[in-house]
């Protein structure tokens, strides 16, 4: 007899009843968007209204104003250097080289490309500075390096509440200290930074294999050559692995935070728009999107690299 | 008789409020001596070893060893009592052999045997992994006699389980030991390869007149290669003698075996 013949004499076990479970769970998720939406003020209506403004809108931004990158006109050369005077490093005097550093310091970041290069700037000083201010503290912040257990809770807690602190917020705190530009941003990417790798690190130094760490320490080596040896080229890979990534987040942060004044394309961008530039303000737009695709293509390579 | 290179006297180890695993074990080992330590999982044998470097800390108990080891004057010191400082410099003539060989593996094989000379570098070059040209040559020469040289330069992990319990080996001979102890060496390794790498520890023991302390759980392996058995119970010492001695007797008490047990399991010898 074969066993498809016997399912007939199978006694099934009762079929489950989570009708009445499944109905509130979705009485709770309706009323959870219903809240969410009544309290956003949710208005179709307007959205069809604004239709026509935002076709309108897209026409006056088309085509996009390609002339702020190709045209030599929309980066204001001064007339009194040559190109090569300008852009090469050659000994200038008194009046050439003060037209030669204002040109450098004020028109170029002002200009599509020099603010994408500033963005771009700001990425990687913010990323690498915050790695290099992160690498040892997160040493404190893991449980298994930190030299004392209370070391590891205060740096962890208060690298806890730091973190929760919004990019933002340190932009906006930033640009009342020391001003707007691009520096700030630099500033603002570092702290926000840092204290995102703090945590992803200490988490990486948690993980370690501890037998190595024995192995080494049962050698004689101090504090620091446990750490060296045993640590962190176990670590490296991941450690480069979420600098690249946030490499790949801080060009999108930098871009944000020109929109409160510091400096880069997102500054430009939102100048444009004030200023109802639209053709120009799509091409900052389309700028942007090519650079972050490059972005996202290279470090997706880059990281695959390195694991 | 010589003065014994390591005498231990009453050690004892609890972890936290559990049960004992060490009772007032006392024992003492000659320089040059081959000596394997047998005993079920949980007896009290890893953690011996591990109390003898202090990777764990012993809860009482006394471990001696003459103060030349540290080049001091006087007699016998405690290594419970030593400092910070004066811990990494017993440590460094221990040399140390792991079951899973706990190399660091993204590093080649000659950067894990120059990690053996670390207790003895404590400056800011070998923290950056740089070292003299004269501890790279001893590095290479101690690959040499586990027979790795080809290998210096490739990572640790290309190379195979049995290689890397032998680069293990010449990272424990870089620290110029007194003492090398080993947990469980080859319990991760074929049977072939675990001959080969008893055999090896042996020789270089009897070569430099290392003291070797192996703990193993495979009771033939003891008796081929040791000189000394030392049997481990319910963390205390059951069987302390010449490897002949091992009769069922002895062997029942190590593996606290009851003699119907040791017919339904019989222990292979």
């Amino acid at each position: 007899m074969s066993t498809l013949d016997r399912t007939a004499e199978l006694v099934l076990p009762p079929p489950p009843r989570r009708a009445a479970k499944v109905w509130a769970l979705v009485a709770l998720l309706g009323l959870i968007l219903a809240w969410a939406f009544v309290g956003t003020g949710f208005d179709p209506v307007a959205l069809v209204q604004g239709v026509p403004k935002m076709i309108d809108m897209a026409s006056r931004s088309w085509p996009a104003s390609y002339s702020l990158v190709v045209d030599p006109s929309a980066y204001e050369f001064p007339h009194r250097l040559t190109l090569e005077q300008l852009l090469l490093p050659v000994p200038l005097h008194g009046d050439l080289a003060y037209v030669k550093t204002a040109w450098w310091q004020n028109t170029w970041p002002n200009t599509l490309l020099g603010g994408t290069l500033q963005t771009i700037q700001m990425a990687v000083a913010g990323t690498v500075l915050a790695a290099i201010i992160a690498f040892p503290i997160s040493f404190l912040a893991a449980r298994n390096t930190s030299p004392d257990r209370s070391v590891y809770m205060a740096v962890k807690s208060v690298n806890n509440f730091l973190r929760s602190i919004p990019d933002f917020a340190i932009g906006l705190v930033l640009i009342s200290a020391i001003g707007l530009g691009a520096f700030t941003g630099v500033m603002a990417l570092t702290f926000g930074t840092a204290t995102v790798l703090i945590k992803l690190f200490a988490e990486a130094i948690e993980g370690v294999d501890p037998g190595v760490v024995e192995a080494v320490q049962a050698t004689g080596a101090n504090r620091l050559q446990v750490y060296s040896f045993a640590v962190v080229p176990q670590i490296m890979p991941s450690f480069l692995s979420f600098v690249i990534y946030r490499f790949e987040s801080n060009i999108r942060a930098a871009t944000v935070l020109g929109l409160i004044g510091a400096g880069g394309i997102g500054e430009l961008m939102t100048s444009y728009f004030r200023m109802f530039q639209y053709q120009e303000a799509a091409m900052t737009v389309l700028v942007l999107i090519v650079l972050v695709m490059i972005v996202d293509f290279t470090s997706a390579r880059l990281r695959k690299l390195v694991i | 008789m010589s003065e014994p290179v390591l005498s231990v006297r009453h050690l004892s180890k609890r972890y936290g409020d559990g049960a004992p695993v060490l009772r007032d074990v006392s024992l003492d080992f000659e320089a040059g001596e081959f000596t394997a330590i047998l005993g079920l999982s949980g007896a009290g044998k890893s953690t011996f070893l591990r109390c003898l470097n202090r990777l764990v800390e012993p809860s009482g108990g006394e471990i001696l060893v003459p103060s030349a080891i540290l080049d001091r004057e006087g007699g016998q010191i405690d290594v419970g009592k030593f400092g910070a400082r004066d811990l990494r410099r017993w440590r460094r003539k221990v040399g140390m052999i792991f079951q899973q060989f706990n190399l660091v593996k993204r590093l080649t094989v000659l950067e894990n045997v120059l990690s053996g000379s670390l207790g003895y570098t404590p400056g800011l070059p070998s923290t950056l992994r740089f070292f003299s040209s004269a501890d790279k040559r001893r590095a290479l020469l101690a690959l040499d006699r586990v027979g790795l040289l080809p290998f210096a330069y490739q990572r640790a992990d290309s190379v195979s389980g049995g290689q890397q319990q032998r680069v293990a080996i010449a990272r424990a001979l870089m620290q110029r030991p007194a003492v090398i102890l080993a947990d469980e060496p080859v319990a991760s390794l074929d049977p072939k390869l675990s001959l080969a790498i008893l055999d090896l520890l042996r020789k270089v023991g009897q070569e430099d007149g290392i003291t070797v302390l192996v703990s193993l759980h495979v009771l033939d392996l003891a008796k081929r290669f040791s000189g000394r058995c030392i049997g481990f119970a319910g963390g205390e010492v059951v069987f302390d003698d010449a490897p002949e001695r091992l009769d069922e007797t002895a062997i029942r008490r190590v593996y606290q075996a009851r003699t119907e047990e040791l017919k339904a399991y019989p222990i292979p010898t």
